[in-house]
């Protein structure tokens, strides 16, 4: 019998996880497997690629993949290689070498790329279709060439750009104010570039805060030396000429006319899947390329999509014949994770039950697909987090709602809410029936941490809300008897001996932390509280020698 | 510690004075269990005489010769009839060294059994397996106690030693003084107190997340350059796959799994890599997890990557758990081991020990099964039909132990070796009255690989045996024509010969050496001083290289807490030690602790309808246990603790599982998901007068 021949094109950190869950059994030889890398470097993370262009880490300590393994194992892996087409009839994918490989399933894992938004002076194109059909060539597994001093933050490319930029101290401008230009303009502040955001919205992180985290965060930010302009739309941008003749970057301009000045313009506007070899195969793409809850496609059940490109909706007739599709891919490389996970062992256990079937009957050829009615781990709304060392944000959920909304809708809803601007701390809760729905929560990291874990698991919140702020006091300490003194305070932990009984011995005539030792045995262990057995008795020689009212 | 006998008329009365021993570990101190042990020794219920159970189906006194024929007649039809591999013997880490090393010979020479194992799987088998994969040695701590003393940070993984060996502590000082003593436990422990005012650092994480903590924490190591290169290069190898294994562990990932702020995250990773004088030691609460092996390797990385091992002043460590865990793990009560840490399926190993014990290689069992594995073959077809328990209380300390009672009721003969009628002696067919510490002369190995001497203080009871005696006797009457000594000298001569050349290698040591004093820590070969710090000059793979190896997360390793459910974790209290099968028989410790009290947070309890004192119910499908709760700020509000001292329905293991860590065969005693209810019920609000 022959093995199941598996083709994925994409070699991010999500599509090196499918191959690392696919190597047993492809080594095995149930599996055969072909990678169609597109970059022409081993798989990194990009949730990393901020950090490595502001020079906080270096390439190999992003690394995931292992392509030597994955060739150990007996896989192909094609560094550098893009698919072109797939022809679905003939079960091929076509490759910029000219090549042809033949699939039983093709998977995609192609994700992202950056959005360039609509500016006077910089060239986008359109990838439908139409556009798709006739220009081919430049549009597939390609992402827009930008001008000099433009770029998008995305891949290492884009990263050295940046990298220059900041080591050499220069203006760097961030248009958009999501987490991934927050998460650039904060580190690249800190390494002493000169920083300013632009965005459109009220304040930053709009789709993810509401109003009074946004505003703390506004704070925060500029407490950390970055510029933040609101409620401005980009509208062009001009150039300047260098002396070696580089037309280049030189200001941005904003609808109501500011005109910012810098040496490197960032753009983080979001980003969209890479759908095209999709939509030219006639594969259903809304936002991203439609899959069930199997991650099979609506259109081909062999041609399967993860990670950041794939949009995971259950079809129904109805939502079948509408244009536009609920949801959209997260982003995130967690809930990519987990899909290639489970999508690995379903192709393993589907290729082994054939290859098992076939050595006992003989038949060959690959069974039917059981993916089509198992369905990838539901993932629960992702969590945003900025990460910057200096200012913790996080936020999930819908958390529009105030303190003193009273909503028909949602009767069983409440809302907590702290804010201190000042010290730049704010945290609001929302539950329903006790649990947690959403919450966000600046400037308060353990709080956040805690928060996270009790969205994470559905778990109820404690009924006094306030417990979870404590943990950020700087004078944190859940103790009853935070009292040295008290008389149930413990003070020879190897012994148990407490402040009552070193009192009790004390009042017995054992005066001396020796007498109290051979009495109580406090003090006999590591020694450790000998001091403190000291302060007791001379605090109880003192109390004896104070003149009280008696009763 | 010292004893002076003191002359008595008192039958029950201690037959010694305890005092603290001037010795580097403790420095002359000793806890609570210290002082009060010497009340065990006259116990009003310690056992006398044998005790056989009749076809009344009760305990009777029985004469040695009937106790030890009994069981030699049961033991030989079972051998005849189902084979040597039906006969099982259970040994314990307290046991010393002479005790352990006999008890193995006991089983593969006399029995011709495969079937061995012991409570220290348990205990330090993951630690013991992560330290063999990346030293090629496990060691307990590769340096002296002392050695702490001068350390500026010191990073405890999972150990409340503050609690559990409370000397112990002083070693802690200096950390303390600098600010670094960081200490890692889901609960505010007696140690996470230690960190206080300025002297540490406490983190809290949920309970289960270790592993992902360690590798946020390399991670960050890595990506923030920390990394001791040259210490890297020239001593280790397979940095390149770790580095792979944690670049999806960035900080903010691992806050969202642990519950540990990414803040602290990069902050204790920077103390750590300060440079200055830096210890990281691992404790069961990392360890007793279906990952634990993974988690202590980790834990290892860290300390490789920060070129902590084998370096001045700096170093990797366990903390062995039992009396006599180090030796206990070395000299062949584990399955797959014989004397001096030898691997059983080693050619060169069988016939070393086969020439020690005058019987051809071929004559020795093959390797055996781990103790969970062990258990849940008592009395089912193929598996054990007779046990010889010795050192342990397994009713009690046994992961799901309604599923090992059922086993143990399925057997044709129990052997109990105590000195007590514990929850698991009252079960045996046949029990076994046997000497105490104070009795009996032999070694022990402590936590820092030095092996010190016990000696006699006073002599025994009538009517009582030392556990070397029962076992040549039985060897005698099964006709084994090994030599089984009975005098600990010549047994421990014994064991010199055949741990010599192994890793654990006792071959320079004698009683007279340490009789006098020396510090001897092994390996000690023949003609050699011992090797206080083994990994000073190279580790003990061929190629002298620590191994790094990368380790992931299974996010299928454990079942979540669901909503309303919490984590149950387990743990030792100041005043009892393991079973409890000694603690609770010492007045003043009873006194302390009489009962198991499960700790959780207010809110939880506020949530629960639990009061404090409240008789509470933890459930989950393999049990339940009932005990009152306590309730306390100190533990995460997700989580419940329960001490694993005491039986019958308050035995935390009725609710622990019994699956196994794949590489050490460690249980998963840590992260068990339980339903906690008030016993009768929630009492409606107003309805309190």
């Amino acid at each position: 019998m022959s093995a199941l021949r598996v083709v994925l094109v994409g070699y991010g950190p999500v599509g090196a996880r499918f191959v690392e869950e696919l190597l047993p059994a492809v080594e095995r030889g149930t599996i055969e497997l072909t990678v169609v890398a597109g970059e022409d470097i081993e798989a990194y993370n990009r949730v990393l690629v901020a950090e490595y262009a502001v020079g906080n880490t270096e390439l190999d300590s992003m690394l995931v993949g292992d392509r030597e393994a994955a060739e150990a194992a007996g896989a192909r892996v094609l560094l550098g290689v893009a698919a072109t087409s797939i022809d679905r009839a003939a079960h091929l994918v076509h490759l910029s070498t000219g090549e042809a490989i033949a699939y039983d399933r093709l998977v995609l894992a192609t994700g992202s790329r950056a959005n360039v938004p609509t500016l006077d002076g910089v060239e986008r194109h359109r990838r439908d279709l139409a556009s798709l059909e006739k220009y081919a060539r430049q549009l597939v597994a390609r992402d827009d060439e930008l001008p000099a001093g433009i770029t998008a933050l995305r891949d290492l490319a884009d990263a050295e750009r940046v990298l220059a930029a900041v080591r050499d101290r220069k203006r760097i401008v961030v248009l958009g104010a999501g987490v991934l230009g927050l998460e650039l303009a904060l580190a690249a502040a800190h390494a002493g570039a000169q920083v300013c955001v632009v965005h459109h919205g009220p304040h930053p992180m709009p789709r993810s805060l509401d109003r009074g985290g946004g505003q703390v965060l506004r704070a925060a930010l500029r407490r950390s030396g970055v510029t933040v302009i609101a409620h401005s739309r980009a509208e062009a941008v001009a150039f300047r000429t260098d002396d070696d003749g580089t037309r280049r970057f030189d200001l941005l301009v904003t609808a109501d006319g500011k005109q910012l000045r810098g040496d490197l313009l960032v753009l983080s506007c979001g980003v969209s899947p890479r759908n095209e070899l999709a939509t030219l195969a006639g594969l259903r793409t809304a936002v991203g390329v439609v899959v069930g809850p199997g991650l099979a496609s609506w259109t081909d059940p062999d041609i399967y999509a993860v990670g950041d490109c794939a949009q995971v909706v259950e079809r129904t007739d109805e939502l079948a014949r509408q244009r536009s599709l609920p949801g959209a891919p997260s982003g995130l490389v967690g809930p990519g994770w987990r899909q290639a996970s489970w999508l690995a062992a379903t192709f393993t256990a589907s290729a082994e039950r054939t290859a098992s079937e076939a050595g006992a009957s003989g038949s060959a050829g690959a069974a039917a697909d059981s993916a089509t009615d198992a369905a990838a781990p539901v993932e629960r709304e992702p969590i945003v987090m900025l990460k910057a060392e200096h200012i913790d944000v996080v936020a999930v959920g819908e958390i529009s709602a105030d303190p003193w909304d009273d909503d028909a809708l949602h009767p069983r809803r409440r809302v907590s809410q702290w804010a201190d601007p000042e010290h730049l701390r704010y945290v609001k809760m929302v539950t329903e029936d006790g649990m947690l729905t959403g919450f966000v929560s600046v400037g308060m990291p353990r709080t956040a941490a805690e928060l996270t874990l009790l969205f994470e698991r559905g778990s109820e919140l404690p009924a006094d809300r306030s417990m979870l702020l404590r943990f950020d006091g700087p004078d944190y300490d859940p103790s009853t008897d935070s009292d040295a003194f008290a008389p149930g305070a413990t003070v020879c932990w190897c012994n148990g001996v407490s402040v009552g009984r070193i009192e009790e011995s004390a009042a017995c005539g054992n005066t001396t932390v020796e007498g109290v030792g051979r009495d109580t045995r406090a003090g006999t262990g590591c020694g450790g509280c000998k001091g403190r057995i000291a302060e007791i008795l001379a605090r109880a020689a003192e109390a004896d020698e104070t003149p009280t009212l008696t009763l | 510690m010292t004893l002076t006998p003191i002359a008595t008329t008192d039958a029950a009365a201690a037959p010694v004075s305890v005092a603290g021993r001037d010795f580097p570990t403790n420095r002359g101190g000793l806890c609570k269990k210290g002082w009060t042990s010497a009340e065990l020794i006259a116990s009003p219920s310690r056992l006398g005489a044998p005790l056989v159970r009749g076809a009344d189906g009760v305990l009777h006194e029985s004469s040695w010769d009937d106790a030890l024929d009994h069981i030699t007649t049961s033991l030989r039809g079972i051998r005849q009839e189902h084979g040597a591999d039906a006969i099982g013997v259970f040994g314990g880490g307290g046991l010393t060294n002479e005790k352990a090393y006999l008890l193995g010979k006991f089983a593969r020479v006399a029995i011709g059994t495969s079937r061995i194992d012991y409570n220290g799987r348990y205990c330090m088998s993951s630690a013991a397996a992560a330290g063999n994969r990346a030293f090629g040695i496990d060691r307990g701590l590769p340096f002296p106690l002392e050695d702490l003393d001068g350390a500026s940070t010191i990073l405890l993984l999972g150990t409340n030693v503050a609690e559990t060996m409370p000397p112990f502590i002083g070693h802690l000082a200096g950390a303390q003084a600098a600010g670094g003593l960081v200490v890692v436990d889901p609960r505010r422990t007696a140690t996470a107190r230690l960190t206080e005012d300025g002297r540490g650092l406490h983190v809290q994480p949920m309970p289960g997340t270790d592993l992902a903590l360690l590798l946020g924490l390399i991670h960050v190591v890595i990506a923030e350059r920390l990394v001791d290169l040259d210490y890297v290069a020239a001593r280790t190898t397979g940095f390149e796959s770790v580095r792979r294994s944690v670049a999806s562990w960035w900080p903010e990932r691992v806050q969202s799994v642990t519950g540990v702020a990414a803040l602290t995250l990069r902050r204790l990773a920077r103390r750590l890599a300060s440079g200055r004088n830096t210890y990281i030691l691992t404790g069961r609460g990392v360890e007793q997890h279906v990952d634990g092996t993974d988690t202590a390797t980790a834990a290892i990385n860290l300390a490789l990557l920060l070129g902590l091992p084998g370096r001045p002043g700096n170093g990797y460590g366990t903390l062995t758990g039992q009396g006599n865990g180090q030796g206990g793990r070395e000299h062949g009560q584990k399955s797959d081991q014989l004397p001096g840490y030898r691997k059983i399926t080693d050619p060169a190993a069988r016939a070393h020990i086969a020439k020690v014990w005058g019987i051809e290689p071929s004559q020795l069992p093959g390797p055996g099964v781990p103790a969970v594995e062990l258990l849940q073959s008592l009395g089912r077809e193929g598996g054990v039909r007779a046990l010889l328990v010795h050192g342990s209380n397994l009713v009690v300390s046994s992961p799901n132990v309604t599923a090992v009672r059922e086993r143990i009721a399925a057997l044709d003969l129990l052997v109990v070796c105590d000195f007590f009628l514990t929850e698991t002696a009252s079960l045996a067919d046949v029990v076994l009255p046997i000497t105490q510490w104070a009795e009996e002369e032999g070694t022990m190995t402590s936590l820092e690989g030095r092996v010190i001497r016990r000696r006699r203080a006073i002599t025994p009871p009538e009517g009582v045996r030392d556990e070397l005696w029962i076992l040549a006797e039985l060897a005698r009457r099964l006709e084994c024509s090994a030599t089984f000594d009975t005098d600990p000298e010549r047994v421990f001569e014994e064991l010199r010969l055949a741990s010599e050349g192994g890793l654990a290698d006792y071959s320079g040591i004698d009683y007279a050496m340490l009789d006098a004093g020396e510090a001897a820590y092994w390996p000690y070969p023949r003609g050699s001083a011992g090797t206080p710090r083994p990994f000073a000059e190279r580790f003990a793979h061929p190629d002298g290289l620590a191994r790094l190896v990368a380790v992931s997360v299974r996010e299928t390793a454990r079942p979540l807490p669901l909503s309303g459910e919490l984590t149950l974790i387990t743990g030792r209290l100041l005043e009892h030690y393991q079973s409890g099968a000694q603690t609770r028989r010492v007045p003043e410790l009873a006194d302390a602790q009489p009962e198991a009290r499960a700790a959780m947070h207010p809110s939880t309890a506020e949530r629960l309808g639990v009061s404090d004192g409240d008789l509470v119910e933890l459930s989950n499908p393999r049990g339940t246990v009932r005990c009152r709760a306590r309730l306390t700020a100190d533990i995460r509000p997700d989580t419940v603790f329960l001490p694993f001292h005491y039986g019958d329905e308050q035995a935390a293991n009725l609710v622990t599982s019994d699956a196994v860590d794949p590489i050490s065969s460690m249980p998963e005693f840590k992260t068990n998901v339980v339903r906690v209810e008030r016993v009768g019920g929630l009492v409606a609000a107003g309805a309190v007068a």
